[in-house]
C-alpha cells in the first residue's frame, strides 16, 4: 500500500520542544561565563581537547576529541546571553546547540539545549516565547513520558 | 533520525504513539474510537508516523491496520539519554574551570 504523508506542511508547528536540554549552576558572572563559551582556548578545557571556533555568525565551529569529530556553523551570538550553533559528525545528522545565560545572586544560569536540526528551525522562533511562558518544564515531562514508550513498547 | 524527531514532535502523534503502545494492532477507525480526534486526522497521522517508519502497516480486507514499531523509539531515547549524559559531563566541566579559575584570581 502507498502512504502520503499529507501532514508533512509546515503547519502547527509551534509545539515543538528541543530534545535534549541540560542546565548547571556556575559561581561565575555572565561576562566570565561567556568567555568559557565562545573563546576557543577556554573551550579546549572544557568542551573537547582540540577547538576551532570564529565567534561570529556565520563562523566556524570545530570539536575534536580523538577519532571523534564535529564540525558547524555559528548561528547566534549575543554577547553575555545566548550562543547557538549547528554541528554534526561527517556523514551523520546535524543538530542545534544553544546555550543561554542567565545572571543569578552570585553566580549564573547555564542551559543548554540540544536537538535534532529539521526540528531546530522552530526551536528558535518558538523557544523564547514558551520558555518566558513557563511552559518548557511541562512540554519536556510530556516529551519523557512520550519517550518512556520506546523503553516499554 | 531526524524524521523520527519530527513525527514525535507533535503533541497529537504523541498520542496516537502512546494509545499504540498500549494495544498491539490497530485500524485507524480504533484509534479515532480512544482519540478526541477525526478518524481522517489519525489517518494523517499515521502517514506520518509511517513516513518516519514508527508503524507498519498491512492491509487487510478493507482496512489497514497499524502496529507500533518500536525500534525508531528506542533509538530516539537511546539519542537523548546519550546527548543529555554527554552535556551532563561537559556542563559539569565547564563549572569546574570556571570555579577554578575564580579561585585563582580571589
Amino acid at each position: 500500500m502507498k502512504l502520503r504523508d499529507e501532514t508533512a506542511a509546515p503547519d502547527h508547528h509551534d509545539e515543538k520542544a528541543p530534545w535534549v536540554e541540560r542546565e548547571t549552576l556556575v559561581e561565575a558572572t555572565p561576562e566570565e561565563v561567556w568567555e568559557a563559551l565562545t573563546d576557543e582556548d577556554r573551550l579546549e578545557e572544557w568542551m573537547a581537547p582540540d577547538v576551532e571556533l570564529d565567534p561570529v555568525e556565520g563562523g566556524e565551529i570545530a570539536v575534536r576529541d580523538g577519532d571523534d569529530g564535529r564540525t558547524g556553523t555559528v548561528e547566534t551570538v549575543e554577547e553575555g546571553e545566548r550562543f547557538a550553533f549547528t554541528w554534526s559528525r561527517s556523514g551523520e545528522g546535524e543538530s542545534f546547540v544553544e546555550f543561554t545565560i542567565q545572571a543569578l545572586p552570585g553566580g549564573s544560569r547555564v542551559t543548554v539545549v540540544e536537538t535534532p536540526v529539521h526540528s531546530a528551525a522552530t526551536n528558535t522562533a518558538a523557544g523564547s516565547t514558551a520558555m518566558a511562558a513557563g511552559g518548557w518544564g511541562s512540554r519536556l515531562a510530556r516529551l519523557d513520558r512520550a519517550m518512556r514508550f520506546a523503553l516499554v513498547a | 533520525m531526524d524524521a523520527v524527531f519530527d513525527a514525535l514532535a507533535d503533541p497529537t502523534r504523541r498520542r496516537v504513539v502512546e494509545t499504540l503502545a498500549r494495544g498491539g494492532t490497530v485500524t485507524a477507525s480504533g484509534l479515532a474510537a480512544q482519540l478526541p480526534i477525526t478518524r481522517q486526522a489519525v489517518s494523517k497521522h499515521l502517514a506520518a508516523l509511517h513516513g518516519a517508519e514508527l508503524v507498519t502497516a498491512s492491509r487487510m480486507g478493507r482496512e489497514t491496520h497499524y502496529k507500533l514499531r518500536p525500534q525508531p523509539l528506542d533509538e530516539a531515547a537511546h539519542w537523548i539519554q546519550m546527548v543529555s549524559a554527554e552535556w551532563d559531563d561537559r556542563l559539569e566541566a565547564l563549572r569546574r574551570t570556571l570555579e577554578k579559575r575564580r579561585g585563582r584570581s580571589n
